[in-house]
């Protein structure tokens, strides 16, 4: 009797534990590959940004050193000025253009399918073709735009040879590779917003316009704040399709910070000085998500 | 208090599962060192990195195949990655602690400290050395040490359209003697652009290296001779600057190449393009151009006549436990015969002094100009790229401060003030 009480509780205990253990072997898999892949690097990188090494040769201990030098770095600060400029006009335009096919294509149309995957497409191919494809449009001798501008007589423009027209032809594919991804989220954003108050607006005689600015708008608030937050840190971390569309020039016009730290790191091999620029970026990036996070009050409307 | 033992337990779980990875990570390094230490006659398998410019990939497997029917203890693993990824590629196999046995390789001087002292390998340094086009030697030799062998060598020149020039009736140098100068150049480039149709006059690669043969034919140099100092804004560097500007502002040479980063050879490839400054290995490129003749010809002098060297050379590293077999191979690869027939069949220049003159298949007449020019190379030109950790940590910034003068952010002295402040910071932190 008493034997049997306990074995019973023992297998009671033993469930207990099983269920208490499952839920951590369930993220183990993921806790591993993100410790290994991303913990461990990141931190070998805050370790690297103290030292002087070249990725080869034995390091050396250099203390602040490296934050000292970038500090004093006009060439790492107009890098970051350039990005920040960037970044500011390519998020309002991804988060308005986004906005604008969602609200199109949130409605029921005709072939409604057939056009969101349209917008949805570029997002599925890989940054350095949407570079490459650019390329050949804006291209300044071969690009199917000049050729166009050619053929009715107009003179062709350097869009990849001069600053401002390469700085646009970024701007434009970035728009263009991204709007699809965010029109997603925007979708769910508006199909989660219950269709009581657009009748209960319409009702009261409201037009398109106000709708959109007092129901649409504040009831997407959530989902802006993740879109903007989102396309922010995207485009401080733009590399591969700018590398690819116009390599960061005229010149450094279209270097942004994530280039300019890959060279630093690896044509010039100072592993320890871009290590460090990395740990500045990452404080600069954190800090807009913590801001972002405060103003949403943690995602909360 | 169960769940904190739980949560415990898991964590150590955690642990022990990334500890294992680790660990396992680690063990395979430890069995390729314990397996190459045992010497002798041993079967050994050489890890062989590898990049390919045109077809010498192939030629290298045929020379690979017969070197392992004659030497059946050894096994030849040839890996091959992009050009631009060599370098990463070979670091993060180093700083493994997984080096190959051998790489190719054009950039010698960041990899001295790793590399195998071929020294004890060779008959003798100075006999080894004396194979080889003097010119190179600064590459493969550091601090008295063999670290590595020259496998072919390139000259920067000048390939031309000769349809183009054709068509405007323009005759372009065919022997040493009549080389232009570089007005004479310029004129014959507007003929050819006015009577011919070019649209552009050249294309010049984007890069520091080819930039720099203007600057060896007026006399100028990145740094001193002996390299304790910047010499690139001397009044040669500036006024070599200038010239290159005023190319880009006659509308000679295209801005989308430096500006735009267009592709020059696609612009030559196009035939709108009368002359591309390039180097030997684009005659294996240009093989397949049916649209048009084209042809190499004798680049213009300024004070003096100037190509730049290149070359691509095989190291063997330290720790890979193969390192003797690994010098043995690299001694095969550089003898006479083999290195002839590996550079005849690529299409490549040999760097050995006693085959120069190799009977290849296409462009036989090509290579005359190319060895011709190597031959009339100012010595400052080897002597400033073959100082390769100095131009890795000074070359994207010589490049892009070039490209400031073109685009007018600065004019010719202030970029290149700028370049030799950069150079002398970089040597004084050697």
């Amino acid at each position: 009797m008493n034997g049997g009480q306990s074995l019973n509780r023992k297998k009671q205990t033993g469930q207990t534990r099983k269920l208490a253990i499952a839920p951590y072997l369930f993220i183990l898999p993921n806790l591993l590959i993100f410790g290994v892949f991303i913990v461990i690097p990141s931190l070998l990188g805050l370790f690297y940004s103290f030292h002087v090494y070249d990725g080869l040769n034995p390091m050396k201990f250099n203390g602040l050193g490296n934050y000292i030098k970038i500090i004093g770095d006009k060439e790492f600060w107009s890098t970051i000025g350039r990005t920040g400029i960037y970044a500011a006009i390519v998020v309002p335009l991804i988060y308005a253009v986004a906005l604008g096919i969602a609200m199109l294509l949130a409605r029921e149309i005709k072939m409604r399918g057939l056009f969101r995957a349209i917008f949805y497409w570029p997002t599925m191919i890989s940054f350095i073709i949407v570079g490459l494809t650019w390329k050949w449009i804006f291209g300044d001798s071969f690009g199917i735009l000049n050729h166009m501008l050619t053929l009715i007589g107009v003179e062709p423009v350097g869009f990849l040879t001069s600053p401002f027209w390469a700085n646009a032809a970024v701007i434009i594919a970035t728009v263009w590779s991204r709007a699809g991804f965010f029109m997603v989220i925007f979708i769910a954003g508006l199909q989660a917003i219950p269709t009581d108050y657009y009748e209960a607006a319409r009702l009261d005689g409201a037009t398109g316009l106000k709708v959109f600015r007092h129901i649409t708008l504040p009831l997407l608030k959530p989902t802006s704040l993740l879109v903007f937050m989102l396309s922010l840190i995207d485009a401080f971390k733009a590399f591969p399709l700018i590398f690819a569309l116009t390599g960061g020039g005229p010149g450094k016009e279209t270097t942004y910070i994530v280039q300019y730290i890959y060279e630093i790191g690896f044509t010039k091999q100072e592993l320890g000085l871009a290590s460090a620029m990395s740990v500045m970026l990452f404080v600069i990036i954190g800090g807009f998500s913590a801001l972002q996070f405060r103003i949403s009050k943690g995602g909360a409307v | 208090m169960k769940r904190r033992t739980n949560f415990k337990l898991s964590f150590s779980l955690v642990l022990i599962m990334s500890l294992i990875m680790l660990t396992a990570c680690g063990n395979t390094d430890n069995s390729t060192v314990n397996t190459g230490s045992t010497g002798g006659a041993k079967q050994a398998t050489l890890d062989f990195l590898w990049f390919s410019d045109g077809n010498e990939g192939e030629v290298i497997k045929g020379i690979i195949k017969e070197y392992e029917q004659s030497n059946t203890n050894v096994k030849i693993n040839l890996i091959e990655v992009g050009f631009k990824d060599l370098q990463t590629k070979l670091k993060t196999m180093i700083s493994g602690g997984k080096p190959p046995a051998l790489s190719r390789i054009t950039d010698t001087g960041s990899f001295a400290n790793q590399a195998v002292d071929l020294t004890p390998y060779v008959e003798s340094a100075d006999q080894f050395e004396g194979q080889f086009i003097d010119s190179l030697k600064p590459y493969y030799v550091i601090d008295d040490k063999l670290i590595a062998a020259p496998m072919d060598v390139t000259a920067n020149g000048l390939i031309y359209n000769k349809t183009l020039f054709d068509k405007a009736g323009v005759k372009v140098p065919t022997s040493p003697e009549e080389v232009w100068t570089w007005d004479e150049y310029i004129a014959a480039l507007k003929e050819v652009m006015a009577k011919g149709g070019a649209r552009y006059g050249m294309v010049w690669d984007v890069t520091p290296h080819r930039w720099s043969t203007l600057l060896y034919q007026n006399g100028g140099s990145i740094v001193t001779e002996d390299g304790s100092a910047a010499a690139i804004n001397s009044e040669a560097g500036v006024r070599c600057m200038e010239l290159f500007k005023q190319l880009h502002k006659d509308g000679i040479m295209p801005e989308s190449v430096w500006l735009g980063g267009e592709n020059p050879n696609n612009l030559f490839r196009s035939g709108t393009v009368a002359a591309h400054w390039a180097g030997n290995w684009m005659i294996s490129n240009y093989k397949d151009i049916t649209d048009f003749e084209w042809g190499v010809t004798y680049m213009p002098k300024g004070t003096q006549r100037s190509s730049v060297p290149g070359g691509k050379f095989l190291m063997a590293f330290k720790g890979s436990g193969n390192e003797q077999e690994a010098a043995a191979f690299i001694n095969y690869l550089t003898s006479k015969e083999v290195n002839s027939k590996y550079n005849q069949e690529s299409l490549f220049m040999s760097p050995r002094k006693d085959s120069s003159v190799l009977d290849y298949e296409f462009g036989k007449e090509m290579y005359e100009v190319f060895s011709d020019e190597l031959k009339n190379t100012s010595p400052l030109a080897a002597n400033d790229w073959s100082r390769q950790t100095l131009i890795s940590k000074i070359s994207t910034d010589l490049k892009n401060n070039i490209i400031d003068v073109l685009s007018d952010k600065a004019t010719a002295q202030e970029a290149m003030d700028k370049t030799a402040k950069l150079i002398n910071e970089a040597i004084g932190s050697q």
